[in-house]
């Protein structure tokens, strides 16, 4: 076992952990602020990169077609989250915990079909442009260059989120409303307007995700079923509401994941739910999250 | 006095149930045919060009008056998500609600292993036509299923006799298998690397890597079988997380660096990647329409597919499109629609396919059609790279020697 | 005794069911009897003590991998098997549960759904044991149940003792220490009730019963698969529950009929059936939170059951204390 097969995996295994990180800090973050886990959440991720997709179509013949089709359809995927939330979610908020899981479990079928009515059945590729389409050489080890600009998202959502809880304002009243939503409210702040505002950014991550998910490889039917569990454990570990966790628990999964390969390599998963139940038993809260709240 | 009245209505409900859903008289005439196939799920993509192609032959023949001129087909189509328990409903739901004749299916194997012993208890024939896991003919018998896609065991011997000879041509000493961590995914590779020690047995095998069937992200994989520097990679991986892997290996450059032969790259995928797929690889495909179109039933199928739906047909279509035939001809060779008459009709019969005269072989019902291995190339004749240099291994070339299934069954006994 | 006796008249309503009724239906009825039996079960976590389980499935696959196994491997008796299940079933309750029931709320949610997807895994994996993704198949009956009808009639019993079993239960002392739990924990375990221990008990007998339905299914649908394990499975239980409303012990029971009754008449002429049940469901949760018991309980004064799981404040509401 030489060290470049060492690095290359630690490499594979950071982009996996960007990937899902993508994914979990928008559920981290719904949770941490609203107290609704969004089982929904994988689902949406999918209609996210359906939606990159259909704009890569209209502007195939253009270069940048690509890169203008994962911002967009972050932006579309928040409006539909938008509505989600007025329709939907704005009504269990002070419902018991089963129902609202109940409502984003629905929510699963129920966007899960419309978007096989909407774009069919069949798979999804999209052509990169050949800037990212080939590999880069790390000390003579290829690697995928298009996971260079996975990567170089995952931290820029992870930077920009950071600056967001900790030096606007609005991310100061989020941060407070996670701890006391009756404080906030009490110093006259809105809190529905507050939540909607959680729920579309976390939407728009898990869109941004999504699109940027697409031009890995196909785009294809149930493939949020199989992250969604993956996510959950990402936060799990790390942490709910808290966005250190989420990034450490997202690496922490990658490389369990991209190591447990080379050892044991049916086990990977496995692996990844006794670490989760781990946690779970020992430390419910989670690496960095907030001892539990009632 | 509310109670009652609250009772009485349930009750009546659950008889006015009941009497609508009496067993009506099956009328004699048309031949109901069930379809129960993934239309949602890992499989959707190729069960929907089967139902497709399915469709296309049912109308076909409905255009004569149906099987032997006067038994117009009624297709019924049920969705087996994928899940074996959700298959098996849809079968007891095709042949008790439906009364459907015959079950043409479905995806996945465990799924065709699931509804094998339903169609055999209720004595409807079972034709898959899309799974090929070898479990559904080589044990557990049942005279009611008859398979038209050439089994794993075909498929991985085909392969095996192509890679040994290039192995032997470039000296490859070494390989590494990657292979979908489910029952196909396994059992081919088994079958390879088992046929691999038998036809050459000095390659020594590696590593074996078991990504899970969905898996999306396959860079640990692509860098951990890029480390362990092998001198070619066997492929087992499902046909739809196919498209992701090949993707995926290409931006690193995989195939350049290290020889991929014989993996599975069935039609579907040739016109999916037609655009990023590396052309020069070596790859196995169960049914490709344009090795045979100087069978006249070929080109004819070709033809109305693309009038119909406006593209090609994959392997699925094919072998869909010949199993409802194979039932037509088992119909006529009976003279009735009788299931019983069919069912021994069919056995060991010699049909007519859009892939030739095959026959089926008597010990398990497996159909005699071949595995095609060719290289990955662009076609003038068609918008997607085809197989050039295609080498046909026919059935009976490939199938397990029946001493050994018998084996197999004493076993499982 | 004399309340319950309408149950009387529904008991012989399904036992003249087969004569009534298509063989197709007679196949929807057990089912509906399988199910309704795993969602009581579930009903006993989530009604009585309040806490919602996403992993009850995973006691139902061990249950159905139990019986599967024992009748395939070694020819054991359908009635052994049963039993076997349960054992199973409740083996695995006891060592998962002994970590779930330190917690509550969505922490014991999780925790369910992560050892449901655990044990999902281990019998997808360990394919040399239980065959992996490609299941196990060749489970059938003996000659005595193969036919649907006696193996209708056979289910009917079993579903209706351990209906009663379980009534029972909910009626006992322990029962009503399940109340008090899911009512208030801490008072409850103020007063002495070491409620760990108890959540605990409840959690293994409700996996036991959810093992026997799992037992049930094997030989009815010939075979069995590992996605019996799977979240989607426990979610189906939820679902069932919440329909008919988890306030009332029939409640599942309701939902499993309307559930099972609804998935087999849709899926008759659509395949969108995840669409239908997904609308229901959040229609359900937004309008009608108690379900269907709950619904009837506001508009039909005879529901108003005095023994409603976990409303022990509420009756002093009602006009029968």
């Amino acid at each position: 076992m030489d060290i470049s097969l060492i690095f290359a995996q630690f490499l594979s295994g950071l982009s996996r952990g960007m990937m899902l990180f993508l994914i979990a800090s928008g559920l981290s973050l719904i949770f941490g602020v609203m107290n609704i886990l969004n089982f929904a959440h994988a689902s949406l991720w999918l209609v996210g990169a359906y939606l990159c997709y259909t704009f890569w179509c209209l502007m195939q013949d253009y270069g940048f077609g690509m890169w203008v089709s994962i911002p967009l359809a972050a932006l579309s995927l928040a409006a539909i989250g938008w509505v989600i939330e007025v329709v939907l979610i704005r009504r269990v908020y002070n419902r018991e915990l089963p129902e609202q899981l109940l409502l984003t479990y629905g929510m699963i079928l129920v966007i899960s079909d419309l978007t096989k009515l909407i774009w069919g059945v069949e798979d999804k590729l999209i052509t990169r442009p050949p800037l990212v389409a080939g590999p880069v050489f790390f000390f003579g080890m290829p690697f995928d260059s298009y996971f260079i600009f996975v990567i170089l998202v995952g931290f820029a959502v992870a930077v920009g989120l950071w600056l967001f809880l900790k030096k606007t304002r609005y991310g100061h009243i989020v941060r407070a409303a996670v701890f006391s939503r009756e404080m906030v409210s009490a110093l006259g702040i809105p809190i529905p307007r507050i939540y909607t505002g959680v729920f579309v950014l976390g939407i728009f991550i898990a869109g941004l995700a999504g699109a940027v998910q697409a031009p890995i490889g196909s785009i294809t039917l149930g493939m949020d079923m199989a992250v969604v569990i993956q996510a959950f454990c990402v936060v799990v570990i790390g942490g709910f509401g808290s966005l250190l966790g989420t990034f450490v628990g997202s690496i922490i999964v990658g490389e369990v994941y991209a190591f447990s390969i080379l050892f044991w390599p049916q086990g990977a998963l496995v692996l990844i739910f006794i670490v989760t139940a781990f946690i779970l038993i020992v430390r419910p809260w989670g690496l960095f999250g907030t001892p539990m709240r009632a | 006095m509310k109670k009652l009245k609250l009772v009485v209505i349930v009750f009546s409900f659950f008889l006015l149930v009941g009497l609508g859903t009496l067993d009506s008289v099956v009328a004699a005439e048309p031949y109901h045919l069930g379809v129960d196939l993934a239309i949602t799920g890992t499989g959707a993509m190729y069960c929907k060009d089967g139902v497709d192609a399915i469709k296309l032959a049912v109308e076909e023949i409905n255009a004569q008056g149906g099987f032997l001129g006067n038994h117009p087909i009624k297709l019924f189509i049920r969705d087996t998500h994928t899940k074996p328990d959700v298959a098996v409903r849809g079968a007891r739901d095709l042949i008790l609600r439906d009364k459907v004749r015959c079950v043409l299916g479905t995806y996945s194997s465990a799924c065709a292993v699931a509804i094998k012993p339903v169609c055999q208890e209720y004595k409807v024939l079972h034709i898959p036509a899309v799974s090929n896991s070898e479990n559904i003919t080589k044990i557990n018998f049942s005279p009611y299923t008859y398979q038209v896609v050439p089994n794993s065991y075909m498929q991985a011997k085909a392969v095996v006799l192509g890679v040994a000879g290039l192995a032997k041509k470039k000296g490859w000493k070494n390989y590494v298998t990657i292979a979908s961590d489910y029952e196909w995914g396994r059992s081919t590779q088994q079958n390879t690397v088992k046929l691999l020690k038998q036809f050459a047995p000095e390659l020594k095998l590696k590593k074996e890597f078991w990504p899970p069937l969905g898996e999306t992200q396959y860079t640990s994989y692509i860098t951990a079988i890029m480390g362990q520097k092998p001198d070619f990679v066997i492929g087992s991986v499902a046909s739809k997380d196919n498209v992701a892997w090949m993707k995926q290996a290409k931006a690193y450059g995989f195939f350049e660096k290290i020889p991929y032969p014989g993996s599975l790259i069935s039609v579907s995928e040739l016109i999916i990647q037609a655009k990023t797929l590396t052309r020069g690889l070596v790859g196995l495909c169960r049914a490709p329409f344009f090795v045979h179109m100087d069978i006249p039933m070929m080109a004819n199928f070709v033809k109305n597919f693309k009038a119909k739906y406006n593209r090609y047909p994959s392997d699925w279509a094919v072998m869909e499109y010949d199993a409802v035939y194979a039932l037509k001809q088992g119909i006529e060779k009976a003279g009735s629609i009788d299931t019983e008459k069919v069912r021994v009709a069919l056995k060991g019969a010699t049909i007519d396919t859009c892939r030739g005269r095959l026959f089926f072989r008597c010990i398990d019902n497996m159909l005699s059609c071949s595995s095609y291995i060719g290289v990955v190339a662009d076609d003038p004749k068609y918008p997607f790279p085809i197989y050039h240099d295609v080498v046909e291994v026919k059935g009976p070339d490939s199938w397990r020697p029946e001493a050994e299934i018998v084996a197999a069954r004493a076993a499982k006994k | 005794m004399k309340k319950y006796w309408w149950l009387g008249l529904i008991f012989i309503g399904a036992l003249i069911l087969p004569l009534v009724v298509g063989k197709f239906w007679v196949h929807v009825a057990i089912e509906i009897l399988i199910l309704g039996l795993f969602a009581v079960s579930f009903n006993m976590i989530f009604g009585y003590m309040g806490q919602l389980s996403f992993g009850h499935a995973a006691y139902y696959g061990v249950g159905a991998y139990a019986t599967g196994m024992l009748m395939v491997k070694a020819s054991v008796p359908l009635p052994i098997c049963l039993v076997a299940s349960m054992i199973a079933a409740g083996i695995c309750a006891l060592i998962f549960g002994y970590f779930c029931v330190r917690l509550t709320g969505i922490y014991f949610a999780i925790l369910t759904l992560a050892f449901g997807q655990l044990m999902y895994y281990i019998i997808f994996q360990w394919y040399s044991f239980t065959g992996g993704d490609d299941g196990l198949q060749g489970i059938i009956p003996p000659d005595l149940l193969f036919s649907a009808n006696a193996y209708y009639y056979f289910t009917l019993c079993i579903v209706a003792a351990a209906l009663i079993v379980m009534w029972y239960i909910s009626r006992s002392p322990f029962g009503y220490t399940m109340r008090a739990i899911r009512g208030n924990a801490d008072r409850t375990r103020f007063i002495g009730i070491n409620v760990r221990k108890y959540m605990l008990i409840n959690f293994v007998v409700a996996a036991m019963f959810a093992g026997l339905a799992g037992g049930l299914l094997g030989p009815f649908n010939r075979s069995i698969a590992p996605d019996l394990c799977n979240w989607h499975q426990s979610g189906v239980p939820v679902f069932m529950t919440v329909i008919g409303g988890p306030l009332g012990f029939f409640g599942p029971m309701i939902g499993s009929v309307i559930y099972t009754f609804l998935m087999a008449f849709v899926t008759g002429f659509t395949e969108y059936w995840p669409l239908v049940i997904g609308l229901v469901i959040i229609f359900v949760v937004l309008f009608m939170p108690g379900g269907v018991l709950g619904l009837a309980e506001e508009r039909v004064k005879i529901f108003r059951f005095k023994h409603m799981a976990g409303r022990v404040d509420e009756s002093i509401h009602t006009e029968n204390p």
